[in-house]
């Protein structure tokens, strides 16, 4: 297997919080410890609940924040400083679709000079090369030349995201990550978006970081899956497999919960508890408190992430203790 | 002045239909106050310093001297639009370097944030705390009394609040919106504050400058009627009321034609700021 | 609440602290006051002595040590044209500067409040259009013409008032009315838009859905939250009770600490413009710190959590 074009390896991210304004300070840890490679045209489903840490992890990745421990390796070299000449000049070769379309592209700009911009920030061929690019990348995406005059509060939110997605790809990067590029969107708009980002993965053999809450969506599109729980992994996967038989609680509750043809409600594990905040993490292993299969040490211990055969990983004592029985869990 | 006035109103009326009376009244005044402070050489009939001494202290009417001439015989009307370049050159000035200046504090702290903006948190505080008179005063008459030393002291004057708007808009624009976006695009800073912010809160700035500008015209003039602003021989509007406050009961067109100057300005540029920040920026208080 | 008290004293004792290097790096480093108080044809050796007996031949930044020093021993330095300390100088000018502007934050509070919070209820009648045209005038004409144009109605074409000097309490009538004036409309335009904001608020529909008679609702909730926007307003105008007369004093020739400062600066007097400097300073620190207090009263959700900006 040759090396992976992006490598994470043990990246954490902690944020200073206060409660009220003169509080004490408050570490909260977004991503603590999250690891995963990526291979060249390969997709990656990063699912999660609000507050799982899958955003931050998307931000850590292409070097927007910095890291407090572990790096990012990025086509053999590590990640430069956010911010340096470096780093700015690798945004050729990585880029990120935001959310909410309409935030990402600025109100004052027709929306062919905001696909040319990076064409022009990275110096790519001359003004009427760019020109052509724009006019390609605009149909590519299924816009039209008179879409390129207007301004983007004058697109539908499935245009604009069209438009964001033409722009991230001017330079032809290599990697991109989609931060929740649906969840903004229309439900009835949202399937083309995705069959257009898996044409446009195939067709330019992007390296995709897919980060969302929706299984169905991640599932669609992604070759392999990570599954995070307040800032950790807490299981990875192939996506046909780990749909298939999830091996953590919380991916078992996950997959029960989001409705999938063919499969009776009756089995839904329903998840109790608060939903998890990163300012107040239990201690052990932080599904516990909602995990209905939690025992006593559960609380006490915290799992590591382990190899549980078929290229899977979960962090689970109960799944640790069943697969590799002779491995003491951390 | 009254022919001046009618002129623009026509093709304003024009271009605008809807402008309220009000706001086309102000806007008329402004650009009445803007033509005589650039074609002021043009217009005064009379040298400001010129003496006239078989005309001291005449009364307003007489046909060479239409407003009045003052204790030396100098012509008040001449005078006048003096003042008025002096006056709008100042406040013009002094509100352009205060929007420089704020807007550059304000993208630091945005951009670098942690210590650079708590500093300039900190001097803005500061600056809204204290009033301006006093430190002008005490700046201006330590320092002597230039022109450009007094432009540039009274271009300190509101620099906060530049600065907190575009401290404010900059960073909403940065973590979620279209900074962010361009800054992951491979922008450099330059581009990203030059060209996507700074166009972006361009309004909301300007709309600050309208009301940031009255204020300056008023802080300049009381400098200058303390006798701490404009030096004479050069004349601005403080200076003539503080002039003529001496010839109150002798002559007090002296000092009333300079006032009334003041105050139809800065209540013209008043009501357009309102119009303007209703009109272009609701969320502006 | 003692780290809230902590953090608003820190913040004050900055801001003195910033007041005292301003006036000491602007002042010292502008001019040599030696030649301006002796004139450029003062012998060397006269200079020289003056220099030393100010401290004025130590390096600036001795100097400024030295100055915050005596600063806290109380001393506050001499003025530079009779010798005596500054702080007498400025002292005995307080009485007469609050003469004046007592009676005019009185007039601005009387006049002001009501006014706003009666245009507030009577939105777009006649009244309150007359208000806020009043209260932009007041925004607009500087003090100065408003003093001039009353001396020249009330002094000189009427002959009531006396137009400057301080001899009778008649000569205070016009200063304090100029200064009152334009105080009120600034405080009448605010208290309308704050009540306007708190009438529109849901809470108030909920009032007055449940019954509550419409008077009592605008006593118990509307202005009492008006009251914090306002008070702001209200410390600002303490804050500059000892100072913020310069502009009147100097139109009707009143004797007060306004007119010293001037006749200071022009003099180049640093000890007594430091002096003034530091004192208006510490006044509005601690109106700022009362203001924060009150804020605290009215709502208790602001001691605790984020206040709006000043501005």
């Amino acid at each position: 297997m040759s090396e992976p074009l992006v490598r994470v390896d043990d990246v954490a991210r902690a944020y200073h919080a206060r409660r009220g304004l003169f509080g004490r300070p408050v570490e909260v840890a977004a991503v603590d410890g999250v690891s995963f490679a990526l291979g060249r045209g390969e997709t990656l489903g990063i699912v999660g609940e609000s507050g799982s840490g899958k955003s931050t992890t998307g931000r850590l990745v292409l070097g927007l924040e910095p890291t407090d421990r572990g790096g990012v390796v990025f086509d053999g070299a590590p990640m430069p400083k956010g911010g340096t000449a470096e780093w700015r000049r690798l945004r050729a070769r990585m880029q990120m679709i935001f959310q909410d379309p309409l935030g990402a592209l600025d109100r004052r700009l027709p929306i062919a000079e905001q696909i040319r911009e990076p064409l022009d920030i990275h110096g790519v061929g001359d003004r009427l090369s760019r020109l052509d690019r724009v006019g390609d990348l605009l149909d590519r995406v299924g816009l039209g030349v008179d879409h390129g005059r207007r301004y983007p509060h004058e697109l539908s939110g499935g245009q604009r995201q069209r438009a964001v997605l033409a722009r991230a790809l001017a330079t032809t990067p290599d990697f991109l990550v989609c931060d929740e590029p649906i969840s903004a969107l229309d439900v009835s708009i949202q399937a083309q978006v995705v069959n257009l980002l898996v044409d446009l993965q195939a067709e330019f053999g992007l390296a995709m970081l897919f980060v969302s809450h929706d299984l169905r969506v991640v599932r669609q599109i992604s070759r392999r899956v990570v599954v995070m729980y307040l800032g950790r992994i807490v299981e990875e996967g192939s996506a046909d497999d780990l749909f298939a038989t999830p091996v953590h609680p919380y991916t078992r509750a996950l997959v029960s919960a989001a409705p999938t043809p063919g499969r009776r409600l009756v089995d839904r594990i329903v998840l109790g508890g608060d939903p998890p905040n990163p300012a107040d993490r239990p201690t052990g292993c932080a599904f516990h408190p909602r995990c209905p299969v939690a025992e006593a040490r559960c609380r006490v211990e915290t799992p590591r992430l382990v190899d549980v055969g078929a290229g899977r990983r979960a962090a689970c004592l109960l799944v640790a203790a069943d697969a590799t029985p002779n491995r003491e869990a951390a | 002045m009254a022919d001046l006035a009618t002129a623009p109103t026509r093709r304003f009326g024009f271009a605008l239909p809807k402008l309220p009376p009000a706001i086309a009244l102000a806007l008329v005044w402004v650009i009445a106050m803007i033509v005589i402070a650039v074609f002021a050489d043009g217009i005064a009939p009379h040298g400001f310093t010129a003496l006239d001494l078989k005309h001291r202290l005449a009364a307003p009417g007489e046909p060479t001297h239409l407003l009045g001439t003052d204790e030396l015989g100098r012509d008040v009307l001449s005078r006048l639009v003096a003042s008025i370049r002096i006056s709008l050159l100042i406040a013009f000035g002094a509100t352009l370097i205060s929007a420089l200046i704020g807007t550059t504090l304000g993208f630091l702290a945005a951009h670098f944030r942690g210590l650079v903006e708590q500093v300039v948190l900190m001097l803005a505080d500061f600056q809204a705390s204290m009033p301006f008179l006093i430190m002008a005063l005490s700046v201006l008459a330590f320092f002597g009394n230039s022109l450009p030393l007094l432009i540039g002291l009274m271009g300190l004057y509101g620099w906060e609040r530049y600065a907190r708007i575009a401290r404010g808009l900059a960073i909403s624009a940065g973590s979620q919106g279209y900074a962010g976006a361009v800054r992951q695009l491979g922008a450099s800073p330059s581009r990203i504050y030059g060209r996507h912010i700074l166009p972006n809160i361009a309004s909301t700035l300007i709309v600050s400058m309208t009301l940031v500008f009255p204020e300056v015209i008023l802080m300049e003039s009381g400098l200058s009627f303390l006798g701490l602003g404009v030096q004479p021989p050069m004349t601005s509007l403080g200076n003539m009321v503080g002039y003529g406050r001496d010839y109150l009961t002798r002559a007090p067109w002296i000092m009333l034609s300079p006032s009334a100057t003041i105050v139809l300005t800065t209540l013209a540029v008043s009501i357009l700021g309102d119009w303007l920040r209703d009109r272009l920026d609701p969320t502006l208080r | 609440m003692a780290r809230w008290f902590a953090l608003r004293a820190l913040r004050g004792a900055l801001t003195v602290a910033l007041v005292v290097t301003f006036a000491f790096v602007v002042l010292r480093m502008s001019a040599d006051p030696a030649l301006v108080i002796l004139g450029p044809e003062a012998p060397p050796e006269v200079i020289a002595a003056f220099r030393k007996s100010w401290g004025l031949d130590e390096p600036i930044f001795v100097q400024y040590l030295d100055y915050v020093a005596a600063i806290f021993r109380g001393e506050l330095g001499r003025s530079m044209r009779d010798g005596r300390p500054a702080i007498e100088l400025v002292a005995e000018r307080i009485p007469a500067t609050l003469a004046l502007t007592l009676p005019a934050l009185a007039l601005k509070i009387g006049i002001g409040i009501p006014a706003g919070v009666w245009a507030s209820l009577h939105r777009g009648t006649l009244v309150d259009r007359a208000v806020m045209s009043l209260a932009v005038a007041g925004f607009t004409v500087p003090s100065f013409v408003l003093g001039l144009v009353l001396v020249l109605v009330f002094s000189v074409k009427l002959g009531w008032l006396p137009s400057g000097g301080q001899d009778t309490w008649t000569h205070a009538i016009l200063p304090i009315v100029t200064m009152g004036v334009g105080g009120a409309a600034v405080l009448a335009r605010f208290t309308r838009s704050a009540m306007l904001e708190v009438l529109g608020q849901p809470y108030m529909r909920t009032a007055s859905a449940k019954g509550l008679p419409w008077a009592r609702a605008i006593r118990d909730h509307a202005l009492p939250n008006a009251a914090i926007p306002t008070v702001t307003i209200v410390g600002f105008m303490v804050g500059t009770l000892i100072a913020g007369a310069v502009v009147v004093e100097s139109v009707f020739s009143w004797p007060g600490v306004g007119r010293l400062l001037v006749v200071a600066v022009s003099n180049r007097d640093l000890a007594v413009v430091q002096c003034i400097l530091l004192l208006v300073a510490a006044t509005m620190v601690a109106s700022n710190f009362v203001v924060d207090l009150l804020y605290g009263l009215l709502d208790p959700r602001l001691a605790t959590g984020a206040r709006g900006a000043g501005h």
